[in-house]
């Protein structure tokens, strides 16, 4: 099985943290690949709503882990829509969400094939 | 274990917890994690339940704030590492309260800072907790209290007592009542940005000013204060200033 090539996710953060230990790296990839369907899923809920406020607070709280995944295309977008959420035009925040949204689906396609990898790997 | 520090986690994101977990088991052994809880009302238990010398405390959960999880303590006798996102409204908060934070997702070199200030102020009998809750629950800004970290501890400044503050360089005098003068080593602009919103302002580059110990109108670009002394307005502030002095409150 041929190595995945990470366009979307840095894995800097990870290696420093699991130090050579494939069991907390997936430990944190694993997460991500929990949590963040169920993080997209209420953003695009609440998009769908134009809840600003669910917005903003679903945001905030995926952005650390985004960050610590090094999906940095993303980070820009998040603080933008973390300090005008209220004042945004309706149109331009659903531009930014829906690239959020959309950079994270690729972003978890690459961490569900790095999942994959290691564990074929691990098995031979 | 001997000389080990007791704290919790109190955040209702997994991903912090194990992040925040991890680190502290790689890089400070002497640092016992007793629990991780994932909202406020589980952080509230097990605080009175575990006893933690410290918590590490997120700033906003799902349940509550926490702020509002400090007021619903029994005891306060932990010291408290907010931990928070990018720019959020309530680093303001914390910094006025002079009290630690770090920014997730965790830079190795602020944590160990964190740490080390928790380290040097275990000596210390002088919590800012304490005061920082009484600042919270107070309605009007003029009741709360300035903290500022000084080497030999921690500074209080009643707001209403402070007259003005001048700059100087890199450090400030505050300027109280009673002829009383504190030196501080703060810039004017990180006093600044503690007060603007509790009513002081920036007149002049040298000098923020108390609007409730303004003593009459100000005419000619001049300010007469309650200590009997009065301070300029630039001619760059005068506008702003005026318009604060109408609109600001009084009390």
């Amino acid at each position: 099985m041929i190595e995945p090539q990470m366009r979307y996710i840095n894995l800097e953060n990870l290696e420093n943290i699991s130090r050579g230990d494939d069991k907390r790296l997936f430990k944190y990839l694993i997460q991500f690949r929990e949590l963040i369907p169920e993080r997209t899923a209420q953003l695009q809920n609440a998009l769908q709503l134009a809840d600003r406020v669910q917005i903003r607070q679903i945001l905030h709280k995926m952005s650390p882990q985004l960050q610590f995944f090094g999906i940095t295309n993303v980070v820009d977008p998040i603080q933008r829509l973390e300090c005008e959420y209220q004042t945004m035009a309706i149109d331009e925040l659903n531009t930014l969400v829906t690239k959020i949204l959309v950079t994270l689906e690729k972003a978890l396609i690459e961490v569900s094939q790095l999942i994959d990898y290691k564990q074929n790997n691990q098995n031979t | 274990m001997t000389g080990s520090i007791s704290c919790l986690i109190v955040d209702d994101d997994p991903f912090i917890q194990n992040l925040l977990s991890d680190k502290l088991q790689q890089y400070f052994p002497d640092i016992v994690v007793l629990a991780q809880c994932n909202n406020g009302q589980d952080g509230i238990a097990k605080i009175s339940e575990l006893l933690p010398e410290l918590v590490f405390l997120d700033v906003e959960m799902s349940d509550m704030t926490g702020f509002e999880l400090l007021t619903q303590v029994d005891h306060i006798n932990f010291k408290i590492i907010f931990i928070t996102s990018y720019k959020h409204y309530a680093i303001k908060a914390i910094k006025f309260n002079a009290l630690d934070y770090l920014l997730k997702p965790f830079d190795l070199g602020e944590l160990k800072n964190a740490i080390k200030r928790f380290k040097e102020s275990r000596r210390d009998s002088y919590n800012p907790l304490t005061t920082a809750l009484t600042n919270i629950k107070s309605k009007y800004a003029k009741d709360q209290i300035l903290i500022l970290r000084t080497q030999e501890g921690g500074m209080q400044l009643a707001l209403n007592e402070i007259i003005r503050v001048e700059g100087d360089r890199n450090y400030s005098y505050v300027h109280l009542i009673k002829n009383r003068r504190e030196l501080v080593s703060k810039t004017l602009s990180a006093i600044e940005e503690l007060l603007e919103d509790k009513g002081f302002f920036r007149c002049h580059k040298s000098h923020l000013v108390n609007r409730a110990h303004i003593v009459c109108e100000p005419k000619n670009l001049h300010i007469n204060l309650s200590n009997q002394t009065t301070i300029p307005i630039s001619r760059r502030k005068k506008e702003a200033f005026y318009e604060w002095y109408k609109t600001s409150d009084h009390d």
